[in-house]
């Protein structure tokens, strides 16, 4: 991913419609700030590699706070696992959690961000719990321990998961912004947090390094969304 | 003391049942094992053998038939029984091992209870993690837990407390148990006249261990209340993510050594003992388990202190590739004796190979090579034979595994 981008970046001055960049340069000297720029946040692990599945987040230190639209997700249960088994939701977002296994699950989290228990019987769904508070809520099931998922309720206007290659990227207005990288595996205390100002470029990016080493993955075979590859 | 009901927890698993809204899990296991052993005549036959089988039964044998149901009552009770025929002639041809009603409520801020009431195991073994009480990693359990298997099981109420860390945040959870249980007295008198041994033959609720007859070798029925006291034991579990499980645990049965049962020929034996284990997993298939037990039981027959201190340790380490996992075992035991003519004193040590080949849920394949080297006083007090005997015992065990639970 990385070396296409570089790539891409070389490619743009031999672009032939002169006139073209020449008035679109104009254009964004008059719109200013509020035209759109894209960000990308690589996070790497702390022996710099790339980290798959870290969530991303975020906010603008200069504009007022808009969180995104609320939406209806799901999160099945299959084979004595959640699927997915990270979510990232606007908070406002409710979760359906619909079990298609044969056997009977329970959730249940004590995050202060949701508080909630959910007995799911065999083909007797539940309604949608509704995520109205920003925070980590991590799931479990009392009837099987090795299921684990989580789900990050953000108040953000921005956020997104690194691909396999450990890259987010999205197109966000220029400004500063207020970078957050979690990912399920790290020691570190909280989100690592940094800032990242788009001034004159189209394009602003910005590696971030975790400072200790990640906790050993689970020791069941199951592959995870945030598994390091 | 009364004598303990028959089957409750069979009769409580058909009432539920029948009114259950959730369906019942169940498993049945056939275990056939191809024996090749120059054993001594074993425990299950009167002898001082400290194998399962011994010279006259190599060739083909039932490992283990077992008959398992898990039966959900609602989202946080159950109830769990585990039946087996270990293939020789107990009792019953088919008995329980385990029959126990559990609570689970749902966790609460960070902390989970977990009940069990009826007969189960302690949780004290850090090999014995698979399903039935077996291990995973060998077909013969350790000395240790071959002898939890065999003179120890819960007959009452356990209490656990889980601090769910994992869930919170953290690397780590911990956990505090607490058991209390009757019908076990007469534990300690295997190891008093026996001492350790190298077997996967659980004793049944309903059965015994040995052969019938007369004498200090005859077959004892472990699980009866003699003295009405009720013994306990308390610990501790620490975990750091799912790799690193550390356990100790102090347990005493309370029996009051004075104490006869003039009708069954049994004496309360006061047996307690401390623990501590290890189990440790890397990303890469390795486990390593060490377990260590120091304890003590005795008896106070007409006045008489009859002690038999013992301990035993063993270190473990196992590599799984695949579906193939290859295991190393030593073990090291001694027992005892502050009788004059040293009846009891026993040690020795023990090495177990094990390879597991387990393509699927329902097959697995095990191949277990062990030799015990021992010496056993009792071999020239009882039968006038050398105290030290080298045993060695080859097992190739198939087993096929059937049903919901076993997927």
């Amino acid at each position: 991913m990385r070396p296409s981008a570089r790539k891409n970046r070389h490619a743009f001055p031999r672009f032939p419609l002169v006139a073209a960049v020449a008035f679109l340069v104009a254009l964004l000297k008059v719109t200013g700030a509020l035209a759109a720029a894209t960000i990308v946040i690589a996070v790497q692990s702390a022996d710099g590699r790339p980290l798959p599945g870290a969530v991303v987040t975020l906010r603008s230190t200069t504009a007022p706070a808009h969180p995104a639209a609320p939406v209806q997700a799901v999160m099945d249960q299959i084979d004595k696992a959640f699927e997915p088994d990270l979510l990232v939701i606007p908070v406002g977002s409710t979760i359906a959690f619909p079990n298609s296994d044969s056997v009977s699950h329970q959730i249940y989290s004590f995050s202060a961000a949701k508080k909630f228990q959910l007995p799911l019987y065999r083909g007797k769904p539940y309604p949608p719990v509704h995520f109205d508070q920003a925070g980590l809520v991590t799931l479990g099931c009392n009837i099987h321990d090795s299921m684990l998922a989580y789900v990050v309720v953000t108040d953000a206007p921005f956020f997104g998961r690194t691909d396999t290659a450990g890259s987010w990227s999205a197109e966000v207005p220029r400004g500063t912004w207020r970078v957050t990288v979690w990912h399920p595996r790290m020691r570190e205390d909280g989100d690592l947090e940094r800032e990242l100002m788009i001034g004159e470029g189209d394009r602003a990016s910005l590696t971030v390094r975790l400072l200790k080493p990640l906790q050993p993955a689970p020791l069941d075979e199951r592959h995870r969304s945030w598994d390091v590859y | 003391m009364s004598r303990r009901p028959r089957y409750p927890a069979l009769t409580a698993v058909l009432v539920l049942a029948a009114s259950a809204s959730h369906a019942t899990d169940w498993e049945v296991d056939l275990d056939a094992r191809m024996v090749s052993t120059d054993g001594r005549k074993s425990i299950v036959d009167g002898g001082l053998g400290t194998l399962r089988f011994d010279q006259g039964q190599s060739g083909l044998r039932l490992g283990r038939l077992r008959f398992a149901l898990s039966q959900p009552l609602g989202d946080v009770w159950s109830v769990r029984v585990d039946a087996s025929d270990w293939g020789d002639h107990d009792r019953n041809p088919v008995d329980l091992t385990e029959a126990y009603l559990q609570y689970r409520p749902y966790p609460f801020d960070g902390f989970r209870l977990r009940v069990k009431a009826g007969a189960f195991h302690a949780p004290i073994s850090m090999e014995n993690r698979a399903a039935g009480w077996e291990s995973p990693y060998t077909l013969s359990y350790s000395a240790i837990n071959t002898w939890l298997g065999e003179e120890l099981r819960t007959i009452g109420v356990e209490g656990q407390l889980d601090w769910l860390g994992t869930r919170l945040g953290h690397g780590f959870d911990l956990a505090g148990t607490v058991g209390l249980y009757g019908w076990n007295d007469p534990a300690g008198s295997i190891i008093a006249a026996r001492g350790f041994s190298f077997d996967d033959r659980q004793t049944t609720l309903f059965g015994r261990v040995g052969a019938v007859g007369s004498g200090p070798l005859r077959a004892m029925e472990l699980f009866h209340e003699i003295d009405g006291h009720a013994g306990y034991y308390a610990g501790v579990e620490a975990r750091y993510l799912d790799r690193i499980v550390l356990r100790a645990l102090h347990y005493d049965n309370r029996a009051d050594s004075a104490e006869f049962d003039s009708v069954r020929q049994l004496f309360a034996w006061n047996t307690r003992f401390n623990s501590a284990g290890l189990r440790a997993e890397s990303g890469t298939g390795w486990t390593f388990i060490a377990q260590y037990l120091d304890g003590e039981t005795y008896i106070e027959p007409d006045e008489n202190y009859l002690e038999w201190p013992f301990r035993a340790r063993y270190a473990l380490l196992s590599r799984q590739l695949g579906e193939h996992r290859l295991s190393v075992r030593f073990d090291s035991f001694a027992v005892q004796s502050s009788l004059p003519n040293g009846a009891g004193v026993q040690h020795g040590h023990a090495w177990t190979a094990a390879y597991v080949f387990e393509p699927g849920p329902h097959w697995r394949f095990t191949l277990e090579w062990l030799r015990v080297d021992s010496s056993s006083a009792n071999r020239a007090l009882e039968f006038g034979e050398p105290t030290f005997a080298r045993e060695t015992q080859l097992q190739l065990a198939v087993r096929y595994a059937l049903g919901p639970l076993a997927r």
